[in-house]
């Protein structure tokens, strides 16, 4: 991934990120809700660098809407950056309010994960508790940032007005592999809305999503579920090299065997949120 | 030669796979809501790897009400399984 240069200036990440050091001062011990993203990767470093590893917890929330691929990567950075790593287990498949799937479905779910993470930190001796909700997510349509609000959970790289690019750029000049890594939101957000989210149609896409990305497919990809027929986004950069008919083959094989009887390619390509601008959210 | 097949809703469909074909694409239509799914032959699939070609058929879809457009894939599988699909309309 190309970052743009000339979008943040060293003057502007120099303050952030020493605005972003002064609050975690203010406010540690801290633990961080993290699942391996970019931007909860670069808030689990940066509190583990500022703070010590003593006065940095990160937890992770483990359910069927978190794919392995993105668990291991946490794992990965948490290793390499000697962050302090907790895991417990979600269960908001059990909850028939998210399993429905509507459109505040965000919401149940960070519920049930901050209902579990808070105590948590608490009784290990975090009283603050974090997320890494950016300054860019506050004009999107985010649900679950109101079960945030309700759990006494901050959002520091928010607060400050860290955007995405910010914490590209400040990732990358930590080292943290995470900086060019495509946004990766849970696997339910692959399921239309009303659409029911089970065990088996989130293994489906993840299958589908893992299958697609050993084919050698880079950047934002996404495998949007329409009951048997499987709608893949791709970057806009990649999609021209798949409509080759000899290509085409191998990826609709590839999705198949994840259980998909038709295969679609979204001839727009990657776009965020994409399933909400299908059924009416929000409004590209 | 374009055809229809899926709801037909107020999005217009039928115009949409019309002006389709005036583009020179060969291909069927399934209204999925606001998924147009287009059934491609080998000409048409073609002609969308055109970037102009697509970016046009983007524009109609949009003009005709769709928010998403995309090309299924061919598949020896769907072939087998599609037999008891609604039947194909004209458009």
């Amino acid at each position: 991934m190309a970052l743009d240069l000339d979008a943040v200036s060293e003057a502007d990440l120099a303050a952030k990120t020493s605005a972003l050091a002064a609050w975690l001062h203010a406010n540690a011990p801290v633990a961080i809700g993290y699942s391996g993203g970019v931007d909860s990767a670069y808030l689990a470093v940066a509190a583990r660098q500022t703070l010590g590893a003593d006065r940095a917890l990160a937890i992770i929330g483990r359910s069927a809407s978190y794919p392995a691929e993105q668990w291991a990567t946490a794992r990965d950075v948490a290793q390499r950056f000697d962050v302090k790593v907790l895991e417990l287990d979600t269960g908001e498949l059990d909850d028939p309010r998210y399993a429905a799937n509507p459109s505040n479905r965000c919401y149940y779910c960070k519920t049930e994960l901050w209902s579990r993470l808070v105590p948590v930190a608490y009784s290990c001796g975090f009283p603050t508790v974090v997320d890494g909700t950016n300054a860019d997510d506050l004009s999107d349509y985010r649900p679950g940032a109101q079960a945030a609000g309700e759990h006494r959970v901050a959002s520091p790289l928010a607060e400050l007005g860290f955007t995405k690019l910010h914490i590209r750029h400040a990732s990358r000049a930590l080292g943290i592999p995470t900086w060019q890594q495509p946004s990766s939101p849970c696997l339910s957000s692959r399921l239309p809305y009303g659409t029911e989210v089970t065990r088996g149609r989130l293994r489906q896409i993840e299958l589908a999503e893992a299958a697609l990305r050993k084919l050698g497919i880079a950047g934002d990809l996404r495998v949007r579920f329409h009951e048997e027929l499987a709608r893949v986004e791709l970057a806009p950069t990649e999609l021209s090299a798949w409509l080759d008919p000899e290509r085409m083959a191998v990826l609709t094989e590839a999705v198949s065997q994840a259980g998909f009887t038709r295969v679609a390619l979204d001839l727009r390509g990657f776009r965020s949120g994409s399933l909400n601008v299908l059924h009416g959210v929000s409004i590209a | 030669m374009s055809e229809l097949r899926g709801e037909r809703t107020s999005r217009n469909a039928v115009a949409l796979a019309a002006a389709i074909a005036e583009l020179g694409i060969d291909c069927a239509l399934e209204a999925r809501g606001g998924l147009a799914l287009l059934l491609p032959t080998p000409e048409g699939v073609a002609a969308l790897q055109v970037d102009e070609s697509r970016r046009a058929v983007l524009a109609l879809a949009k003009e005709h009400g769709f928010t998403h457009v995309a090309i299924e894939l061919p598949s020896e599988r769907r072939r087998s399984s599609t037999s008891a699909d609604a039947p194909l309309l004209r458009g």
